[in-house]
This record gives structure tokens, C-alpha cells and sequence, in this order.
């Protein structure tokens, strides 16, 4: 396992127990041990990621589904590029819908993987894999002062 | 007051019959009047003829007394000759005045009358001469101063100036009388001229304020037509506004429908996956210790758990697809049209060029019949409509007979109307109102397909303001005419993405 990879926290919004469930499995499956930080609503992930616990420490990646009960995942989505810090982390948006123009969107804000549940979990695991170490690269930089 | 148009219709005739009977009145008085005219100068003519007679008549009996009167005073037989030809002259004279007095109106008896008087003239001049002749001169002259062929003379002429006067005075009568019906019907025609002029201005009167009803109507018209507009404009917003309303609706449930169903296919695989273990734990404890495998449990995990595993996959596949097609409809419906020229005939020649594989492999024929139009619609509408047409007359040939498909462009009720024909299986009459509606299908359901095909042709080709239709038999073939206007309708504002929707 690699050392830098190990370093990045992956957080995962999603507010059906179900599917974080799956794609929790999936990504152990798949050989994918970082941290996992679920959080199950759009103000908890917001609360986490913008509210006073923020950490600047370790580089996160973030696993966005787009349909949330409270907010539109988008915002989030948006929300993080707008951020100095946080615009480096990747975003992989997971969702239900096929949406030429939503796929667009999220293309245009800055995600760096749309998948449409449900997912073909190897690739999903691939995609993982490949952006938490392409974090672990990009963050160097910052860490070492 | 608002004529209506029959009623206009009645009064203008009406009216104009009055006028021509006031004509008609006119000309009638005219004839009398140059008859009368002419019976006048008739009259005239009668009276002349009768003065004329009359004073022939006093000159031939004055012409016999002069010749008395010469001969008596002198003696001489010369003077005899013009009381011979006097004589004679009275003869003819006397019928004539009768005859004339007959003609002119006069009273015939007097004829008798003048006659006894002149009869007893002429015995009186006779008798003078013959007394003379005799040489008993101073007896004639006694006759004549006895006086009574003076007063014979003077009861003729009294006579005949009576007849004279009464003449002229029937003519003087007549002239009046004419005279009077001129000056009415001079009048008359004053009067008439001036009622069919009233007659013109009551008609123009009355033909002015029925164009002004007619107008006055007319903007009426108008109006409730804008008003009509307006309200056809407000239930044409409230529909798009509801159709609006389904789209989204569509999209959100099928949204939703689909996390669960993430779920389920999830987690089915999860216990795929599990099985795998559970399956090799009791394949190694068959070998080592085959007691624990009890018959039921060797059932359950070979044959109960992957049966009811494969159901649940295929159903969840089967729920997955059709989702799919309800949000891919949904997202059909919002996608904006956009017309341009598009050419029929080369739009069918590429379709039958990515069809052509097929078509070989079938041994079926597709045949284009030109001439094609060229429609000012949307592209991608228009060839997927066709697209769907000719793979659906594809898939349900019949396979017991070489497949036949014919696509030809006609004009109907203003319209252009593209017959896909096929000698295909058919679709039975009563699945004809079915097969265009959403995941219903036809016939046996031997072919791949979740009946959405039709649905969304149809759905299309109303939204690009025309429609499709279908005529078959079962087992002969169907024709699907799919009708399309000239030009697409104005695209609706509501079905335009709204910003929010529009890529940033």
C-alpha cells in the first residue's frame, strides 16, 4: 500500500446508508484502505469541510452524490472550487442520473469524475485509486514547508 | 338598429320594386298622354273638317241666291248658271257636313233639319225664277220681299254657326281637358321623379347603415377573435406550464426510483458475491465433513439462493432500463427544437445506409419512392421518428415471406405525410390505439425492446405540430403515416431551458 495514499481522508457525502454502505465494501474490495469519512447530509459535510473543526491537515478527496435531501450537491460542489484550499482536492460526483446538461455542470465547476450509480465498482475503485494518488502527488508541496 | 341580412336583403328589393313600379306609373301616363294627344289632334282635325263643310255649304246656297238675285235684277240667263252649279254643289255638300258632323261628334239630326230648310230655300229661289221667267217679275220680287227665303237663309246660317260654335266649343273642351292632364302629368312625373329619387336615398340610407352593421360587426368579430387568442394563449401557457409540470415530474420520480433500486442491485451483488464464499465453505464441507450438508442446505445454495438471486438481477435490470427510458423521454421532451431546411430524401438515404446491414441480413428491401420534400423542422426529431419507423418495420417482418419496406411523402389536408409502409406481421386492430403508448407492445414479444419506441415517435412528432398514425392488419402489414406541417410551430417559451439550466 502506498504511503502517500494512505494519507488522503476520502469524504464520502451521501445520505443513503445504502449506497455509502456499497461503496464503502467496494472500495475495502478493491484495496482501497484510506479513511473513510461519511457523512450523510449536505449541512454535515458542509459543517465539516467549511465549519470551525476544518482541519488544513491532511489532503482530502471527496465522493459527492448530487442528490442530497437538504442542498443541491452541486453547491457543494461549487462551494469547494471557490475555496483556496479545498479547489485541489478532486471531487468525484456519484449519481443516479445520466444528465447531459447536469454532467456538463459539474464538468464546468471543476469535478474530475462524474459516475452514474449504480456504478461498475471496479472502475469506480480505478478511479479512486488513481485521483487519491494524484492527491498525494499535488499535496506534497503544501506539506512541506 | 341592426339589420340582418335578410332583412336588408327585403327592404333594399322592396324598395326597388317601388321605384320601378313609379316608372313603370310614368311611362304608362306617357302613352295615355300622346294618345290623347293624338285623339286631340284627331279632333282638330274633325272640327276643321266640319267648319270646312259648313261654310261649303253656306257658299253654294249664297252662290244660288246671288244667282236669283242677278237674275231677277237683270233679267239675264247668265245668271242661272251659278244657281245650276250651286244646286248640284248642294247635292254632294250637304252628305259631306252630315258626314263630317257624324265623324266629329255632332248631332246628326240637324242633317234633316238643314235639308227640310234648304229643300224649302232652293223651292223658294225656283218658284222667283220660274215667276220671273214668266215675266211676272214684280210677283217674284213680291216672294222675295215676302221675306221668307231671308228668313230660311238666316235659319241656316244660325244653323250652321250653331254647329260651327258647338265644334270649337268641344274643341275649346278638349284642348282644357288636355291642357289639364298635361299639368298632371307634368305633376306626376315631378312627384315620381322625386319619389324614386327618395326611393335611391332610402336604399343608399339603409345600404350605409348595414355596411356601418357590417363593420361594427365585423370589429366585434375581431375582437372576441383576439379575445379568443388571449384565452387560447392563456390555456396553451397553462398547458405547457402542466406538461412542464409532468416533465419534471417524470425526471424527480425517476430520480428517486432509482436510489432504492441502486440498493437492491447493490446489495444483490453483495450476496453474489457472499454466495461465492458460502458455496466454497460447503463444497470443502462436503469432502470434509459431509454430515453438515444436509439436502435442503445443498438446495439452498445451489439452486434456491442463484435462482432468486438471477430474478432479482433480471428485474432490477428490467426496472433500471425502463427508468432510464422514462428519464430519457422526460429529458426528449425538454430538449428544444430547433427547425432548419432539412431534405427528406437524403435524411431516408442515410437512415437506409445505416440500415443496410440489417436489411441484408433479413434479405429484406427498403425502397425510397421520390419525390421527397424538403421540411423546415428539426433534424434529429425528424430522423429519430424515422429512424424508429424503419427499425421497427424491420424487427416485426415476417420472416416466412421476403420483407418489403416503402417509404413515400404525400400532401394531406395541407400537411406532408410520410407513409413507412412494410409487409411486415401486422399489429392486430385492437393494439393499434395501445402500441404508441408508453411500455406497451404488440404481438408475440419475441423481439428485444421496452415499448418506448412508438411512445416517443408519437410524443415527438405532436411536439413538432403534427402526429403519426397507423393502419394494419395483422398478419398482411401496417402502414404508419407520420404527418408533419410544412414549417415546425414557434417554439413555446416554457420549453426553452431557463438560465438556471443553461451550462454556466
Amino acid at each position: 500500500m502506498n504511503v502517500s495514499a494512505q494519507a488522503v481522508t476520502i469524504v464520502m457525502i451521501e445520505d443513503d446508508e445504502g449506497h455509502a454502505r456499497l461503496i464503502e465494501k467496494n472500495l475495502k474490495r478493491a484495496g482501497v484502505y484510506n479513511e473513510v469519512l461519511h457523512l450523510a447530509s449536505g449541512t454535515a459535510a458542509m459543517d465539516h469541510l467549511f465549519g470551525p473543526h476544518r482541519q488544513g491537515g491532511p489532503p482530502v478527496l471527496v465522493l459527492l452524490d448530487l442528490n442530497l435531501p437538504d442542498m443541491s450537491g452541486i453547491d457543494i460542489l461549487a462551494r469547494l472550487k471557490a475555496d483556496p484550499v479545498l479547489k485541489l482536492a478532486p471531487v468525484i460526483v456519484l449519481t443516479t442520473t445520466d444528465d447531459d446538461r447536469e454532467i456538463r455542470r459539474c464538468y464546468d465547476l471543476g469535478c474530475s469524475v462524474y459516475i452514474t450509480k449504480p456504478v461498475n465498482y471496479e472502475t469506480f475503485a480505478q478511479a479512486v485509486r488513481q485521483l487519491g494518488l494524484f492527491l498525494a502527488v499535488i499535496q506534497v508541496p503544501p506539506t512541506a514547508p | 338598429m341592426t339589420w340582418t341580412q335578410a332583412a336588408f336583403g327585403r327592404i333594399t328589393l322592396g324598395l326597388k320594386m317601388l321605384g320601378f313600379l313609379v316608372l313603370l306609373g310614368l311611362a304608362a301616363s306617357f302613352v295615355w298622354m300622346v294618345q290623347e294627344t293624338r285623339r286631340y289632334a284627331d279632333a282638330v282635325v274633325a272640327t276643321q273638317e266640319v267648319r270646312v263643310a259648313a261654310a261649303q255649304l253656306l257658299g253654294s246656297l249664297q252662290d244660288a241666291e246671288t244667282g236669283q238675285r242677278g237674275f231677277l235684277l237683270t233679267g239675264d240667263a247668265a245668271y242661272l248658271a251659278p244657281f245650276e252649279e250651286s244646286e248640284q254643289a248642294l247635292e254632294s255638300d250637304l252628305p259631306e257636313l252630315g258626314a263630317r258632323l257624324a265623324a266629329e261628334g255632332g248631332n246628326p239630326a240637324l242633317e234633316a233639319t238643314l235639308d227640310g230648310l234648304i229643300t224649302a230655300k232652293l223651292a223658294e229661289i225656283r218658284r222667283t225664277i220660274a215667276l220671273a221667267q214668266q215675266d211676272e217679275l214684280a210677283g217674284a220680287i213680291d216672294v222675295v220681299r215676302e221675306g221668307r227665303g231671308k228668313a230660311l237663309m238666316d235659319q241656316i246660317r244660325g244653323l250652321l254657326q250653331g254647329i260651327e260654335a258647338r265644334a270649337l266649343a268641344r274643341l275649346q273642351d278638349r284642348s282644357a281637358t288636355l291642357e289639364r292632364a298635361g299639368g298632371v302629368l307634368l305633376a306626376a312625373a315631378l312627384g315620381g321623379c322625386a319619389l324614386v329619387a327618395l326611393l335611391g336615398l332610402a336604399t343608399l340610407t339603409i345600404a350605409m347603415r348595414y355596411t356601418r352593421d357590417l363593420d361594427s360587426a365585423q370589429a366585434a368579430l375581431k375582437r372576441a377573435n383576439a379575445s379568443l387568442e388571449q384565452r387560447v394563449q392563456a390555456r396553451t401557457g397553462s398547458l405547457v406550464a402542466a406538461n412542464e409540470e409532468i416533465q419534471r415530474f417524470a425526471y424527480i420520480v425517476s430520480h428517486d426510483l432509482r436510489a432504492p433500486l441502486v440498493n437492491v442491485m447493490g446489495f444483490t451483488q453483495e450476496l453474489e458475491t457472499a454466495l461465492v464464499a458460502v458455496r466454497e465453505a460447503m463444497d470443502r464441507a462436503e469432502i470434509e465433513a459431509p454430515a453438515l450438508v444436509t439436502p435442503a442446505l445443498r438446495e439452498a445454495v445451489r439452486e434456491d439462493i442463484p435462482e432468486a438471486i438471477g430474478f432479482i438481477r433480471s428485474s432490477t435490470n428490467r426496472m433500471d432500463r425502463l427508468i432510464g427510458a422514462i428519464l430519457a423521454l422526460s429529458r426528449e421532451g425538454r430538449r428544444r427544437l430547433v427547425a432548419e431546411p432539412v431534405p427528406l430524401g437524403a435524411t431516408l438515404e442515410s437512415l437506409a445506409g445505416s440500415l443496410a446491414h440489417q436489411l441484408d441480413a433479413r434479405g429484406a428491401e427498403l425502397r425510397l419512392q421520390p419525390p421527397f420534400p424538403t421540411l423546415e423542422s428539426d433534424r434529429l426529431a425528424l430522423e429519430q421518428i424515422l429512424g424508429n419507423l424503419l427499425d421497427n418495420a424491420l424487427k416485426y417482418l415476417e420472416p416466412t415471406r421476403p420483407g418489403r419496406i416503402l417509404v413515400r411523402a404525400r400532401r394531406e389536408a395541407g400537411m406532408h405525410a410520410i407513409d413507412v409502409v412494410d409487409n411486415g406481421r401486422g399489429i392486430a386492430a385492437r393494439d393499434h390505439g395501445r402500441v404508441f403508448e408508453l411500455f406497451r407492445r404488440s404481438g408475440p414479444q419475441d423481439q428485444p425492446g421496452e415499448g418506448i419506441g412508438l411512445a416517443h415517435v408519437r410524443a415527438l412528432a405532436r411536439r413538432m405540430g403534427g402526429d403519426i398514425r397507423l393502419t394494419s392488419r395483422l398478419g398482411e402489414g401496417s402502414v404508419f403515416t407520420l404527418l408533419l406541417p410544412d414549417k415546425l410551430p414557434a417554439a413555446d417559451p416554457a420549453l426553452q431551458p431557463s438560465p438556471e439550466e443553461q451550462p454556466a
